[in-house]
């Protein structure tokens, strides 16, 4: 239907989308992302000018790494994780990855000073979830009201062809960074 | 909604965050007894915000404490790695003590919230500067563009010290 079409979704994900229409008190589960399906029609935020980007537009005819962290400069995602893609990611292109992007609930002005911080400047594009949109619908959303102040997203990883999430993994204590650091989803590839 | 705060206000009894969630501070126990300058702004890293506003309160800090005042403080919506990060970009370690409003509870307890979901992605804190004796508000600055910074600035505030 066209309602469908709007939001995005691929026709493996009909069950799920009927249920939501259908009752208004549906958990958040009932539309997480997962392997095989395409990702959102969703615009996102790059940058301190503000630029839309399209997640479909963004991600179709490449193969890609997009990873999550519950906030910029906060500790694990600052010592370690983004580093661990700042620093593999030549070894990453040579294995076929043509874009890498970081994602988080962090607003653009917040983010690129992370960047800088990081030396992330062509290497890790960095993409603004400035309202959880995404990762609320695709169950990645994390409460931390009571240490940062709001909803972030959980610590994962994605490895995304042609818009087709193929590889999605999630750390379970988000406070580390474990199968979710660059070396590890290196060896997957 | 609170009605903004005005002189002869007692500054709410709010915990802010030094640095990090599990470093709560409580700004009338901070403020108790002192001469304080607070400043509030929409958002660390924010253009205005990290090349005008700020920096004039480092560079007027000597002038601000030949004028009695004990301490200022920069208070944002942001969480208190932000803020902390911010400060370090800023240079303005011992000068400035920035606090994160993580939940916009001080702001809002303020009168001084305002909705940038759309821009930032929540309630942010208005651009103001106040300064406050023994936990009394003596005079406020509200910009009413937060996005400029003239009422708010501290060259302004100076003359009202």
């Amino acid at each position: 239907s066209s309602m469908m079409h709007r939001l995005g979704f691929c026709a493996g994900q009909l069950g799920s989308l009927r249920l939501r229409l259908a009752g208004q008190l549906l958990p958040a589960r009932a539309m997480s992302l997962k392997v095989g399906d395409k990702l959102p029609a969703m615009e996102l935020v790059e940058g301190p000018e503000m630029k839309k980007v399209n997640l479909q537009e963004l991600f179709a005819g490449q193969r890609s790494i997009l990873f999550g962290v519950p906030g910029a400069f906060t500790p694990t995602c600052s010592r370690v994780h983004l580093p661990s893609y700042v620093r593999d990611y030549d070894k990453l292109k040579a294995k076929g990855i043509s874009q890498v992007f970081c994602l988080a609930v962090n607003d653009p002005f917040v983010m690129q000073a992370w960047s800088d911080a990081n030396g992330a400047e062509g290497k890790v594009r960095m993409l603004s979830d400035t309202q959880a949109i995404f990762v609320e619908a695709a169950g990645l959303s994390l409460d931390l009201s009571h240490l940062l102040g709001g909803l972030r997203a959980k610590r994962f990883v994605m490895v995304i062809e042609d818009g087709v999430v193929k590889q999605l993994d999630v750390e379970p204590d988000p406070t580390k960074a474990t199968c979710t650091l660059a070396d590890e989803v290196l060896q997957s590839l | 909604m609170t009605s903004q705060v005005k002189p002869g206000d007692r500054l709410p009894q709010v915990t802010l965050f030094d640095g990090a969630p599990n470093k709560p501070v409580r700004i009338d126990e901070l403020c108790a007894g002192k001469s304080v300058v607070i400043v509030g702004v929409p958002g660390a890293f924010t253009p205005t915000c990290h090349s005008s506003h700020l920096p004039g309160f480092v560079a007027d800090f000597d002038k601000l404490k030949a004028k009695g005042v004990d301490l200022v403080i920069c208070v944002a919506v942001n969480d208190p790695f932000v803020m902390a990060a911010w400060a370090g970009a800023l240079g303005s370690g011992d000068k400035v003590l920035m606090l994160a409003d993580s939940r916009a509870e001080f702001a809002k307890a303020l009168g001084m919230d305002i909705d940038l979901t759309a821009v930032l992605g929540s309630v942010r804190c208005r651009r103001f500067s106040m300064h406050v004796v023994d936990n009394v508000v003596k005079s406020v600055n509200a910009e009413e563009d937060s996005s400029k910074v003239d009422a708010s600035s501290s060259c302004r505030l100076l003359t009202k010290i």
